[in-house]
């Protein structure tokens, strides 16, 4: 029963949260998308960059579980590339339209309808999906780590790549007439 | 770098710091944080009621906890916080964006057949993939692992490409 309360406290937070810096506006994403608007994607990295410090130093003190999805080379890349195609779409993911449904945006709506559909047709087709696309190319639970051989080094090294990524999209994204 | 402001949202600094603090709570409490799995949950937990038999015989549902779970709950506080949000923020929340209505028309129909169309694919993909922007993405990354900043790259640079199709003006096709 814990794990209700704690799950709808962290969602309502998560959402207000997102809500509050325009992620789940559509509109907004998909300027983003165009390179007109740059403050979601560094928003997504920065948060990236605190939450791996925070999460190491939580670690060392022994504090939360973690679990490191497997790479698959096939099922990740392809998943992504169907996912990219219907966020292009949509301006929407599986988290932000449900907090744009809380806000009252009837096109999410139609998202979250849409994504059970997606779901269900992915249940459906799981036994055979997993075997063709996961199983054959999956790597492994890999981490950074694994491929630099220190944890500290392994979050350096993240930290240079996502603030790279900052800066070139605060670089090349360009609003409306600027 | 461009001098406007993400306003009358907040600047993106305090968001990111928040949004982690909120990432990392859920590390110390749950687990990595995910919301694609709220979709398996909820629709496990209509299939339980209506076909529970066709809910106990694929994987996809034995995999995953039924309503009555944090992953079901976390999704139910995301409406909620976006509700929130959404009652006590100054700006007119819209039913179809700007940027679609300047390419497409006011057409309601139209769009929310495209958002239907996004939504599967979403989900597909995401459930394919075994995460989406939140539960690969920001989780896996935040792990440091590979799958979640591969699956980052390639859900970036897609939906980049997608939006240059989907919003590309009439006259840059046809003049």
């Amino acid at each position: 029963m814990i794990d209700i309360w704690l799950g709808l406290f962290a969602g309502t937070a998560f959402g207000f949260v997102i809500q509050r810096v325009g992620a789940t506006n559509p509109h907004k994403m998909a300027l983003a998308h165009l390179m007109k608007e740059r403050f979601i994607p560094q928003f997504m990295l920065l948060v990236v960059i605190f939450s791996a410090i925070g999460l190491v130093i939580m670690q060392a003190s022994g504090i939360g579980t973690t679990r490191v999805l497997p790479t698959s080379l096939v099922a990740t890349g392809l998943g992504g590339i169907i996912f990219g195609i219907g966020w292009g779409i949509s301006g929407y993911c599986p988290g932000t339209c449900w907090a744009a449904v809380g806000e009252g945006r009837m096109d999410a709506i139609f998202t979250l309808l849409g994504g059970l559909a997606g779901t269900a047709v992915f249940a459906h087709f799981h036994e055979t999906l997993i075997p063709l696309f996961y199983s054959p190319t999956n790597l492994g639970q890999l981490t950074l780590t694994d491929w630099v051989g220190h944890s500290g080094v392994a979050l350096g090294l993240l930290i240079i790549l996502f603030g790279i990524g900052i800066l070139l999209i605060g670089r090349f994204w360009r609003p409306y007439g600027d | 770098m461009s001098t406007q402001t993400n306003a009358p949202y907040w600047p993106i600094v305090p968001g990111a710091i928040a949004l982690a603090g909120i990432m990392l709570f859920i590390f110390a409490t749950f687990g990595p944080p995910a919301s694609s799995s709220g979709f398996v949950t909820t629709l496990k937990g209509f299939f339980l009621e209506i076909l529970p038999e066709y809910a106990g015989s694929k994987e996809h549902y034995r995999m995953m906890p039924g309503p009555g779970s944090w992953l079901m709950a976390f999704v139910l506080g995301m409406a909620i916080g976006g509700f929130i949000g959404g009652r006590t923020f100054r700006q007119k929340i819209t039913d179809v964006p700007e940027a679609w209505i300047q390419r497409y028309g006011a057409s309601r129909t139209r769009r929310y057949a495209a958002t239907f169309l996004g939504g599967f694919l979403i989900l597909l993909g995401a459930r394919l993939a075994g995460g989406c922007t939140l539960g690969l993405f920001l989780s896996g990354a935040t792990q440091l692992s590979i799958s979640g900043i591969y699956f980052g790259i390639v859900i970036f640079a897609v939906s980049m490409l997608t939006a240059r199709l989907v919003y590309s003006s009439r006259r840059d096709r046809h003049d």
